[in-house]
């Protein structure tokens, strides 16, 4: 094993079992109440079978858990021949053009100044781990593409081995670990794209994540099972994610909506989720997680939407109630096949638009990744919820009484509509109108912002599919590095004293799915409940302010 | 006669080794969106928090406003100041700044030495001679020392060092020395009358010689051999991302423009559409171009 300080690109391919090891005190301290060492649960190994069975060799954690160590001479071969093949459509116009230009300026022209490394939250929490560094994993990339292509992306058999290859930076042994790792690699890093957002050359490291995960799903075949076979391909055979079908999916709603009314309807309201509404303006699209997760969520969803008399409706169709799209994270044909099929649910209903619920990644799939897949007539337009909630609440359509939300708040930005859509205010102007003023809050707010917010957030550290990657030893390297930086971000947001006082429920509001799930993860890892720390999305807040009901929406309210 | 031919050379290797690289990103296949936010382009008060038109309901139904002169005055503060560096490492900053403050003071240099070349002897021409002492000096200065900051940077501080290349060292050993020569021949010619000379022998077509009763001093000499050669090779290395840096950040992260119906970008979606399909792309990137895709992905294991 190499010092996580001492590693460089070549090291890559070093022969040791495990390129470096992680233990909490290499981490980066945490601000109180965790700055005493027992506060933290520590750093869960890994089974040694699953080591001896698949790929440890990068950081002892397994993101890729379909990804078998290869047995054989041959089989060492045969992966590092196909990675290649891969790194060659990769630099093909003809396979890889939607993404050539952005992919070949950060290939070309990024000149280390670790500019991005200070931006990741990864790297910070990892205190500055090699390992860990953006350019780090681009690194090693782009010396096997200077070792082995030539000018044009073509493939030279056994590589450049010359003086000048040494010269411009193309030193680097290629062998099965340095493939195996460097794949293992790309699911370090949580796509957030805040190391883009500062390179004063705008270029895009985490790209390059992205792109060797494609590599490895596109061309190998690996990707976690929780992304693909469990995710998208599940969601184009059941319609859903979760595995839920037609059938329970109805079912579930049925249950919500008697659930609502049960509890809101005071008498004299009865909620229906409209389903299969041909011609109606609005296609809700939910992340079907939330259905089974956070289903306040979803019967929010729906007692705002029909308090307000919209015209909408939900889809029962495969993709039409689930507006996950993983392959926005490893794979572009996935991505673009959950992306037609949702178009299709929507054109086949005669909608006027989608409106996208709290999900950051869906958002940025629907909205942008497939903004270019096909052309504009053939698009039903998508939208955030936010601005739609914002004109509603802004309207006066919900009569609010924001005395009823008095107890601390924090905003969680969620990358995928924050920094990569521009969605910034809608939810802030939500919350001035529906938080107590002059109690909780900062920056005169009556809210807590995080010190780096709005576009200059911080991932929460379950994106790009973190959040529900539960295989083998991955969470435990997830919930320790990843999650890490937001944690302190929620204890500095609230403060010690706050913190430490346990008769006030703190709600972390996080608007997207994936977010929650990584909320909960960090509550969970951390034991936040022990704080009384309660998480959830921005509409349970809406719903909990309005007069109309004489029950808090919140469930850790209606306890007290 | 050689060395003006060198000279001429040497520049015509710089403006078309730039413009073929500008050319080569340009004809790049059009791509999925980037966006990454704040953008200049949106209205001057979105930008200062990061909003886009995308806060707006109904956002395709409304009037996009497109703000040319943020554009334009983020895209100079980003090219005068380096402004993300500034933000984001100011540490890095003042060397990284020098460096490349004293290339835009030489670029200077080079425009006053040429009117200087050719002016008339007047006001003007004391206006244009002290302004290039003024901008020679500063070139000479700041470059040698961001060179040698940035060399040091890379050479002592670990994290710089371990992914610095061969090629990188040299890159900035090329600056130094061409900086570094600069100021040599700016010791024995305090008025810069070299430079002019430079100038009147390419314009003239004469050989600098013709300025020199008959030998041009060594020092001048390897001063144009190196201006000549990181003025060729610069082209062709990441020292290019004067090039590069219009790619990434207007057709990259400030290209939210959307795919409207009857818009460019819908009509480079139909173009694409017509061009002949590679089978493999069905199974790799994602634009239309590739055609919709089947059930032909590798079976995961």
């Amino acid at each position: 094993m190499i010092n996580g300080k001492d590693l460089r690109p070549r090291d890559m391919g070093n022969m040791s079992e495990q390129l470096i090891e992680l233990t909490v005190a290499d981490l980066k301290p945490l601000p109180a109440p965790f700055d005493k060492p027992e506060m933290e649960p520590g750093v869960k190994p890994g089974k040694p079978d699953w080591n001896e069975k698949f790929n440890s060799e990068l950081d002892g954690f397994i993101a890729i858990d379909t990804f078998e160590r290869p047995k054989t001479k041959e089989e060492e071969d045969e992966l590092v021949q196909k990675f290649l093949h891969g790194v060659e459509k990769m630099l093909s116009c003809d396979t890889n053009g939607g993404i050539m230009q952005v992919l070949n300026l950060t290939m070309e022209y990024c000149a280390k100044c670790n500019t991005c490394s200070n931006a990741c939250h990864i790297f910070e929490a990892s205190n500055r781990n090699e390992l860990y560094r953006p350019t780090y994993r681009a690194e090693v990339l782009r010396m096997i593409v200077k070792k082995y292509f030539d000018k044009n992306g073509k493939l030279i058999p056994g590589g450049k081995n010359d003086v000048i290859v040494k010269f411009v930076g193309g030193d680097i042994d290629l062998n099965w670990k340095t493939v195996a790792r460097l794949g293992e690699l790309s699911y370090r890093c949580n796509l957030c794209r805040r190391c883009a957002q500062t390179c004063p050359l705008a270029l895009d490291n985490g790209l390059i994540a992205r792109e060797i995960r494609k590599i490895f799903s596109q061309e190998l075949g690996y990707a976690p099972k929780p992304l693909h076979e469990k995710g998208t391909q599940l969601q184009l055979k059941t319609g859903s994610s979760t595995g839920m079908s037609k059938v329970p999916f109805l079912d579930t709603v049925e249950f919500l909506d008697e659930d609502a009314t049960d509890l809101f309807g005071e008498g004299t309201t009865e909620y229906k989720t409209p389903m299969d509404v041909e011609g109606a303006d609005i296609l809700l699209l939910h992340n079907a997680g939330e259905f089974n997760a956070w289903p306040e969520n979803p019967m929010a969803f729906t007692m705002l939407f029909q308090e307000a008399g919209l015209s909408w409706t939900l889809s029962s169709d495969i993709c039409g109630y689930d507006n996950v799209n993983y392959g926005l994270w490893y794979d572009d044909a996935q991505c673009k096949k959950v992306a037609i099929k949702q178009n299709e649910v929507a054109k086949k209903l005669g909608v006027k638009r989608i409106v996208i619920a709290e999900c950051g990644h869906a958002h940025k799939a629907a909205a942008i990744m497939a903004d270019r897949y096909y052309p504009g007539s053939d698009r039903v337009p998508v939208q955030s919820f936010l601005p739609l909630m914002r004109d509603l609440v802004k309207a006066g359509t919900y009569k609010i009484d924001p005395n009823r939300n008095d107890f601390p708040v924090v905003l969680h930005d969620p990358c995928n509509y924050v920094r990569q859509m521009g969605i910034v205010k809608p939810q802030r102007d939500i919350l001035k109108m529906i938080m107590k003023p002059g109690h909780y809050g900062n920056m005169g707010l009556p809210y807590y912002e995080m010190k780096d917010h709005g576009v200059n957030n911080y991932c929460c550290g379950g994106g790009s599919g973190f959040a529900i990657m539960n295989s083998m030893s991955f969470p435990a390297w997830r919930d320790n590095v990843a999650h890490r930086k937001k944690l302190e971000q929620i204890l500095e947001a609230f403060g010690p004293e706050l913190m430490e006082n346990t008769d006030v429920p703190k709600y972390i509001c996080a608007p997207c799915s994936n977010c929650k799930g990584a909320m909960r993860s960090i509550i969970e890892h951390y034991q936040l409940d022990r704080f009384n720390v309660h998480y959830g999305g921005l509409v349970e807040l809406i719903v909990n302010a309005m007069t109309k009901y004489s029950t808090p929406f919140m469930e850790f309210l209606r306890d007290e | 006669m050689i060395l003006t031919l060198f000279c001429w050379v040497a520049l015509i290797c710089f403006i078309a080794f730039s413009v073929k690289k500008a050319m080569y990103f340009a004809k790049l296949p059009q791509h999925g969106r980037q966006d990454l936010y704040p953008i200049p382009l949106e209205t001057e008060e979105k930008f200062k928090y990061g909003g886009s038109y995308m806060e707006d309901d109904k956002w395709y139904e409304k009037e996009r406003h497109h703000n040319l002169k943020g554009e334009i005055l983020d895209m100079m503060v980003e090219m005068l100041f380096i402004k993300k560096l500034f933000v984001n490492q100011n540490s890095l900053w003042w060397l990284s700044y020098s460096l490349h403050l004293g290339m835009y003071a030489a670029i200077a240099w080079s425009v006053l030495v040429l009117v200087g070349a050719f002016v008339p002897v007047g006001a003007f021409a004391t206006v244009v001679n002290f302004l290039t002492i003024l901008a020679g000096i500063v070139a000479g200065v700041l470059m040698t020392v961001g060179a040698i900051g940035l060399l040091c940077k890379r050479l002592f501080v670990k994290e710089f060092k371990a992914y610095t290349t061969p090629q990188e060292y040299f890159n900035l050993c090329a600056l130094l020395a061409t900086s570094a020569m600069g100021l040599v021949n700016w010791l024995g010619d305090m008025q810069f009358e070299f430079g002019r000379n430079i100038a009147r022998a390419m314009f003239t077509f004469k050989p600098l010689a013709d300025f020199y009763d008959g030998s041009v001093p060594i020092q001048l000499t390897v001063f144009i051999l190196l201006l000549g050669f990181i003025s060729i090779y610069i082209p062709l290395t990441k020292m290019s991302h004067y090039v590069g840096k219009y790619f990434t950040f207007h057709k990259v992260i400030w290209d939210n423009e959307p795919n409207m119906p009857g818009s460019k970008i819908e009509a480079n979606i139909l173009a694409a559409a017509q061009k002949p399909k590679n089978p493999d792309a069905k199974k790799w990137s994602s634009p239309w171009e590739n055609g919709p895709v089947e059930e032909e992905m590798p079976v995961q294991k």
